[in-house]
């Protein structure tokens, strides 16, 4: 019996209803796969879908239609509090804007998914140097993110999203803010990461320099997956 | 999540100070307020039972007009022998009050006479501490003190002598000749206009009513005892044709403003509360609308909508918290100010003119009610949080990550 792959999306459509407006879709019956230690990417130009369904994969948001599951168990419409402690144990997410937390340190931040879990104090704070370490900012452990460059808060909020030792990394954009240097620095990052720690990670994206390190991309035009 | 919550309530210092000091200033002001109103409700029944009406009063059972006892205690001896054996009672004494006239070469005046058992009245009420001119009643049956305005009246100097006119027991009309010897000014144009107070020997001389009173005064230790030592002594009394009466049966004036003050008091926390309440409701719904974002990214790292919800009530308990200590230390600071350097208060001219009541108030701590007050702002405080936190918790978290 061969092994359900780590991510399975099953014909997600998703259509949004603005108020006065006409209907809007998003996605059209979009189905795909990941499995576990993938460095993929979901491409595609500004308004195809790629973040929707980066968010529906990441039970962000709900699917109009469709379902999708992980190791074979669907997570897709699960109530609000059970989807977080889904996301909880088992997402890491990096956005464009960084969105680390604005009064918590590099640390701190880093550490939040583990306070969430209720790790004791000394070994979430001990994982999240380790962490910090891994992505190079274990020296700026104790400054706030408004005393870090834009390149460094990515770093910390890929720290974050790994800290928990998740199952996979959902990364929506997550160098569309960042300089090329600074882009191509903090892929490497993620690259090594995903070499030598075997998490996996997710990316949407339409940057190239995301794109031409993917070993697997997936094209989204209209809320379609284009046929590889 | 406290942490968090402190360092998100410091984040914004300015705005949360003004919402803390808006707290602080409401729970100063309803500290204020409460022990203003308090200190007047207490100094009032102070200067009311010490003045006149005593803690305690035992009077014939049929009297319905407290105040003006118009039927007699026929033997007043078997109550006195109860009263001397009672606990908690500090002094009592023998009294009639009536109503009658007072006439001098210069004219008459109308006047509440009060026969007294001048020794014992002493350790029960005050009045012999405002004598401004003479002494007070001594050995002799036919002394008289009164007050200023009465003696201005009737054009009265020290040592000369007053006829006393009243209803006698037996319906005549009984008139008696006292001599002046003590004038006192107490202030309040009742008592100074109206009270003269006469030796009980010669009030029921005037009044023909032998050995009868129609009033036992009573002071207790501690006025807190009143309820329960008037049960007692109507259980010990219960045989004989008398009732026992607490200060706030016969006072019922006093009984009343204490009521209108009560209710004024609570229409004024009422208002401080509302405002406290969207003070609290203002500065947690900014503070939402600026973090909508962040409440998104905690969502999606896994802080469930309870958690989110939580957060925000902890900044508000904070805020709550930091406010109400501030609050509390600057109502104490000012009822201790207060306490010591007395308050001017106009309300003091009014109440003077039914009793001898002082122009200054001196403020005392309210606990019961000051509790009550910190504990409520404390409550509306994290109530005004809610629906803050319930929109926070119902957030979509990919619709609060595109939040700008």
């Amino acid at each position: 019996m061969s092994k359900a792959p780590l991510i399975s999306a099953r014909h997600i459509s998703k259509t949004y209803t603005a108020k006065g407006a006409a209907k809007v879709t998003a996605l059209t019956s979009v189905s795909l796969d990941f499995a576990a230690g993938e460095f993929s990417a979901i491409a595609g130009p500004s308004g195809s879908g790629k973040s929707t369904l980066l968010n529906i994969i990441g039970t962000l948001d709900a699917p109009t239609s469709g379902e999708v599951l992980y190791e074979g168990r669907k997570v897709s419409g699960l109530p609000p509090e059970e989807a977080a402690d889904f996301r909880l144990r088992a997402l890491g997410f990096i956005f464009q804007a960084y969105n680390l937390i604005p009064v918590l340190t590099a640390v701190e931040n880093a550490e939040y998914p583990l306070v969430l879990q209720g790790v004791p104090a000394a070994e979430r704070r001990a994982r999240a140097l380790e962490v910090l370490g891994w992505v190079g900012m274990e020296s700026m452990a104790d400054r706030r993110p408004n005393l870090l460059s834009g390149g460094q808060q990515q770093r910390v909020a890929v720290a974050r999203s790994i800290v928990h030792r998740p199952m996979v990394v959902l990364a929506d954009e997550p160098t569309a803010n960042l300089d090329s240097k600074t882009a191509a620095s903090l892929l490497d990052v993620m690259e090594s990461l995903n070499k030598e720690r075997a998490v996996t990670f997710v990316f949407s994206s339409h940057d190239p320099a995301v794109l031409s390190r993917a070993r697997r991309v997936l094209h989204l035009h209209d809320g379609k997956l284009a046929p590889a | 999540m406290l942490r968090l919550a402190w360092r998100n309530v410091c984040r914004n210092l300015r705005r949360s100070l003004i919402t803390v000091a808006s707290m602080a200033c409401g729970l100063a002001a309803i500290m204020f307020g409460q022990s203003m109103i308090k200190s007047v409700q207490r100094q009032l029944i102070e200067k009311a039972t010490s003045s006149i009406t005593g803690h305690l009063q035992v009077q014939n059972r049929s009297i319905k007009e407290y105040k003006f006892p118009d039927k007699y205690i026929d033997d007043p001896a078997p109550v006195e022998a109860v009263l001397a054996r009672q606990a908690g009672v500090r002094a009592f004494g023998k009294r009639i009050n009536v109503t009658g006239l007072v006439s001098s070469p210069a004219g008459s005046v109308g006047a509440m006479i009060c026969a007294v058992e001048p020794e014992k009245e002493k350790e029960i009420t005050t009045i012999s501490s405002y004598l401004t001119q003479g002494r007070y009643l001594g050995t002799s049956d036919h002394e008289a003190v009164m007050g200023d305005k009465i003696a201005q009246r009737l054009d009265l100097r020290l040592g000369e002598k007053v006829v006393l006119m009243a209803q006698a027991d037996d319906g005549s009309m009984g008139a008696e000749a006292f001599r002046v010897v003590g004038i006192y000014h107490t202030g309040s144009t009742t008592f100074d206009g109206q009270f003269i107070y006469v030796p009980l020997a010669g009030g029921q001389a005037l009044l023909a009513t032998g050995r009868k009173v129609n009033q036992i005064v009573v002071r207790l230790d501690d006025i807190g005892l009143a309820e329960r030592t008037r049960q007692e002594l109507m259980e010990k009394l219960g045989n004989r044709p008398v009732q026992v009466l607490r200060w706030l049966d016969i006072d019922h004036e006093i009984v009343a403003i204490q009521t209108f003050q009560n209710a004024i008091l609570d229409i004024v926390l009422l208002i401080v509360f509302a405002i406290v309440a969207l003070g609290v409701l203002n500065t947690l719904l900014m503070s939402l609308f600026e973090r909508v974002r962040e409440f998104g990214v905690l969502m999606a790292i896994g802080a469930r909508p309870r958690w989110v919800m939580k957060l925000v009530l902890a900044e508000s308990v904070i805020l709550g918290f930091v406010g109400t200590l501030l609050g509390l230390a600057l109502g104490c600071t000012l009822i201790t100010y207060y306490g010591k350097a007395g308050l001017h208060l106009a309300v003091g001219d009014a109440l003077s003119y039914f009793l001898p009541f002082p122009k200054v108030i001196y403020l005392r701590f309210a606990w019961m009610s000051h509790w009550r007050a910190l504990l409520a702002v404390l409550v509306v405080s994290i109530l005004a949080a809610l629906p803050p936190a319930l929109r926070a918790c119902r957030l979509n978290p990919s619709e609060a990550l595109r939040h700008v």
